[in-house]
């Protein structure tokens, strides 16, 4: 088994394209969007059922690489948490097969 | 709106609340255009549509100042709320249409037309007011080039709308009598289980936003559509509009945007706190309007016509 790092960003639904244009640029091979139900952040509870514009939604965005991509798509995406709602976190995973990333 | 505040567990999920919301827009736009398609395009008409986008311009510029002199919001915040009050509520229009009808007046199908020219001129406005503030704004990081125009000019309440007004207006009453069972007949009740949606959210959204809300932004959220009202009345009474046709645009001014211009603002201005803009609008100034605004807009509206 391979060690990579696996990046998983939560991150407000309408900025989750620039995110994954971000992961893209930094030669990812893959990620996947999963849509949040409710949270609790900047002293706020939300929840998809409030807004009907779904623009408070976040999503979750998940993706795995090795360590020079991940670390490139962090910097493009620090950038992108400057003004969005949203944290992101790294961590090492292993992978079965480090050939399709 | 009750049970939400009372944290009722009831709720319409979300994908039928969409859908309701797209039926919704699509039954007024088709009744807008089959109304239009009556009637030549007169200038009087034109003018009304001209009148809809310079208020959606200027109500935006009148709200940011209210906000900065009134409330403690910074700059950027008091632009993006700003932008919601010069845009509209295609549910309180709804409701609007509803409640004029049931006061045995008539209106024009081109106030849909209107609605769907003012979502978008405030965005526009607000986006200039949060510029002034320093030099030119960077633009957010990871953007795209189109992204907000596409958002802006394209998003679906005015794809619905305004596909369903031309439709409405190429086909006219025959072309459109098969779907009038759908999109007439239902009207009612759709727009009722709507408007519990609606209710639950702005509930739900009070109670999760009042503690960002400060007394004085409260107070704004009433007394702004109430002030765009007035200068609505004015140029319906200018306009010499009949009082069906002026109480919808009445509405129209007074109503804040929180679908379309939330979506907007999460694009240009990010740092804005949505739980100022979208509580304001959603959680305030929605069931003022319903509630206490509406029948406010409809005498306003007799007035200026002159049947008050």
């Amino acid at each position: 088994m391979t060690k990579h790092l696996r990046i998983e960003l939560i991150v407000e639904r309408m900025a989750h394209k620039r995110a994954c244009r971000d992961l893209e640029t930094a030669g990812l091979t893959g990620y996947t969007v999963l849509p949040a139900m409710a949270g609790f952040g900047g002293s706020k509870r939300w929840n998809r059922d409030t807004d009907l514009s779904a623009s408070g939604d976040m999503v979750v965005i998940i993706s795995v690489g090795d360590e020079e991509k991940v670390r490139s798509a962090m910097t493009e995406i620090g950038d992108l948490l400057g003004a969005h709602i949203g944290i992101v976190t790294v961590s090492e995973v292993e992978v079965l097969r480090p050939g399709r990333f | 709106m009750v049970a939400a505040l009372l944290r009722s567990q009831m709720s319409v999920p979300e994908s039928i609340a969409k859908g309701l919301a797209i039926y919704l827009m699509m039954a007024i736009g088709l009744k807008g255009g089959v109304e239009m398609s009556k009637n030549p395009l007169t200038m009087d008409i034109m003018l009304v549509l001209l009148a809809g986008i310079v208020l959606s311009f200027l109500i935006p510029l009148l709200a940011f100042i209210a906000l900065r002199l009134t409330t403690k919001l910074d700059r950027i915040d008091a632009a993006a709320t700003a932008a919601h009050y010069g845009s509209i509520s295609i549910v309180t229009f709804v409701a609007a249409t509803e409640a004029v009808r049931l006061s045995g007046l008539d209106s024009g199908g081109h106030l849909v037309a209107v609605a769907a020219l003012m979502e978008t001129p405030a965005i526009i406005t607000a986006l200039f007011l949060a510029s002034r503030g320093g030099a030119r704004r960077e633009p957010v990081a990871g953007s795209e080039q189109g992204e907000l125009v596409r958002e802006v000019f394209l998003n679906a309440s005015i794809v619905v709308l305004v596909g369903a007004l031309a439709i409405g207006w190429i086909a006219g009453e025959e072309g459109t009598a098969s779907v009038q069972p759908f999109f007439v007949d239902l009207f009612q009740g759709v727009l009722c289980l709507f408007l519990l949606d609606m209710g639950l959210s702005a509930g739900r959204g009070l109670r999760q936003g009042w503690r960002q809300l400060s007394v004085p932004t409260v107070g704004f959220g009433i007394y702004m559509p109430l002030i765009s009202a007035g200068i609505a009345a004015a140029i319906a009474g200018l306009l010499g509009m009949p009082a069906g046709d002026a109480a919808l645009l009445i509405t129209l001014t007074a109503s804040a945007s929180y679908i379309a211009v939330p979506a907007a603002m999460r694009l240009a201005l990010p740092e804005a706190k949505p739980s100022i803009y979208l509580t304001l609008s959603l959680g305030v100034t929605f069931p003022f309007n319903v509630t206490i605004g509406i029948p406010i807009y409809i005498y306003l509206a007799l007035l200026v016509a002159g049947q008050g």
